[in-house]
């Protein structure tokens, strides 16, 4: 499939294996490397990672200098609506590429150039959740070889403000209503109790199961008349 | 007379024995409302940036209660046995009082214990996690707590924020008013740490790769303790007071039948 310069399109870029926790951040996102995708440029060729918004992408001129005007990453999204950024040579993406390795791009992970108006090709964070369609194109001095197709739009994650959390006033769970019901009828219960035997247990004298407390009783043996000290009878 | 005379026989020792359950259960609920208070898991500064720190209050109470039930076990063990009104009377007295403290205890914490559910976590994570501009000194004092809470559950656990580490890309928060989402999608502890305390991949961890990062959340660690906590408190409290309920019935049943 030639384009109206002449170049061949390849495979589109795709989204890195989305078991990565990171493959789609508020500001980044991670693409697969594009392995075995530039097989007939030659080796001194440099790929460029195009990054464009959709509105950019039907007229998309190859032939802009990758950082130069119109093609600034600092006034992405304000004046200019693509850049280009990532650029490596074709060498950095051998082919076949080894099984187990992970072979991904992170796209927007350099913040310190950010703001750096002297880096317009930084791979700095994105501005917005997009969407954006970014796209591979290969490079020769300054002359486009190769490119691959647009990618699907990939629409970055958006941030819920966390003072939207409902946090719920406490609903009572089974337990909690059984426990209290339950020990205040318990209380209940020994209160009225305490009222009862106040008012009526002080009567316990007419019962018959009432018992005394274990006193010592003892008995005195006392003699009434001493009749043992009377003198013989004088008869 | 002496039928009645073994009947009273055997409810003193029936007292004698419950009283000396509710003593050793005393001693349990004292202990294990200290343990507790003293916060083996560090959780106490998440509960006290709720500024609903009720659970705590009812182990405190727990404390006194158990040592209550304890003095007033061996009182009433000695009440019985003298058969001495007055004594039996303050028992009965006393008892009910720690009786209505010991049901406060256990109905707070078992009430608490459902206000503390994820989303109430989760928004105090994010609001409070790493702020640096703090209202008052109360506010810096709790914010430091949550901070220094955080960091050390998502160490010693292995986690990431209450549901997950995808917390911190689903909500805004305070750490990210200061940490820029490229740099730090998820905060540095939740990369898995070599021995040295530091990530073992910090690419790994901010691509979100498996292995270098941890994805799951830390709730099921805030709970497990809060649960055994407040479950401790509140359903072992019950048992003692469903227990101390016949004896008190007994007691009184019990004073009524001495003669004066």
């Amino acid at each position: 499939l030639l384009t109206a310069d002449g170049i061949p399109t390849l495979v589109a870029p795709v989204l890195a294996s989305s078991s990565l926790g990171g493959q789609k951040t508020t500001s980044t996102f991670v693409l697969d490397q594009p392995r075995c995708v530039f097989t007939n440029v030659s080796k001194d060729t440099v790929i460029w990672l195009v990054v464009a918004d959709p509105s950019a992408v039907p007229d998309f001129n190859n032939s802009l200098e990758p950082g130069g005007p119109g093609r600034e990453f600092q006034q992405f999204l304000n004046s200019t609506f693509a850049y280009m950024t990532l650029n490596t040579t074709v060498l950095n993406y051998p082919c076949p590429k080894n099984p187990g390795d992970i072979t991904v791009l992170r796209v927007g992970s350099e913040t310190h150039c950010a703001k750096d108006k002297k880096r317009p090709t930084c791979n700095g964070p994105l501005p917005g959740p997009g969407p954006y369609q970014v796209k591979f194109l290969a490079l020769n001095g300054s002359k486009p070889v190769a490119q691959t197709a647009w990618s699907e739009p990939i629409t970055l994650r958006t941030a819920q403000p966390s003072g939207n959390i409902p946090v719920p006033g406490s609903g009572h769970s089974a337990g909690m209503i059984a426990l209290t019901s339950i020990l205040s009828i318990l209380f209940a219960i020994l209160l009225a109790g305490l009222v009862a035997m106040l008012l009526w247990g002080s009567d316990a004298s007419s019962g018959s199961s009432t018992f005394s407390k274990p006193e010592a009783v003892t008995v005195r043996r006392y003699n009434t008349h001493h009749v043992y000290d009377q003198p013989a009878a004088r008869l | 007379m002496a039928k009645s005379d073994d009947g009273i026989r055997i409810l003193q020792g029936l007292l004698v024995f419950g009283n000396v359950v509710i003593g050793m259960c005393g001693i349990a609920l004292t202990a294990e409302c200290i343990f507790f208070v003293s916060d083996p898991h560090g959780l106490y500064p998440l509960l006290e940036a709720t500024e609903n720190d009720d659970i705590y209050a009812a182990a405190w109470i727990g404390i006194f209660v158990g040592f209550a039930l304890f003095a007033l076990s061996i009182l009433g063990i000695v009440a019985v046995i003298k058969s001495n009104r007055t004594l039996l009377l303050v028992y009965i007295i006393l008892m009910l009082i720690t009786y209505a403290f010991e049901m406060a205890s256990c109905i707070t914490a078992a009430t608490q214990r459902d206000f503390l559910t994820p989303n109430l976590f989760l928004k105090q994570m994010l609001e409070r996690y790493n702020k640096s501009e703090a209202d008052n000194n109360n506010d810096k004092w709790m914010t430091e707590g949550v901070t220094k809470t955080w960091d050390k559950l998502m160490l010693q656990n292995q986690c990431c924020g209450v549901h997950g580490a995808s917390d911190w890309q689903d909500y805004t928060s305070a750490f990210r008013r200061t940490h820029s989402d490229a740099d730090y999608p998820w905060p540095r502890n939740c990369c898995i740490m070599n021995a040295q305390g530091s990530p073992i991949n910090l690419d790994g961890c901010k691509l979100g790769v498996p292995g270098y990062y941890n994805s799951n959340g830390c709730y099921d660690a805030i709970s497990g303790p809060m649960n055994t906590h407040a479950w401790g408190v509140a359903w072992f409290g019950f048992a003692i007071l469903c227990w101390t309920f016949f004896v008190l019935l007994g007691t009184m049943f019990y004073w009524s039948r001495v003669e004066y």
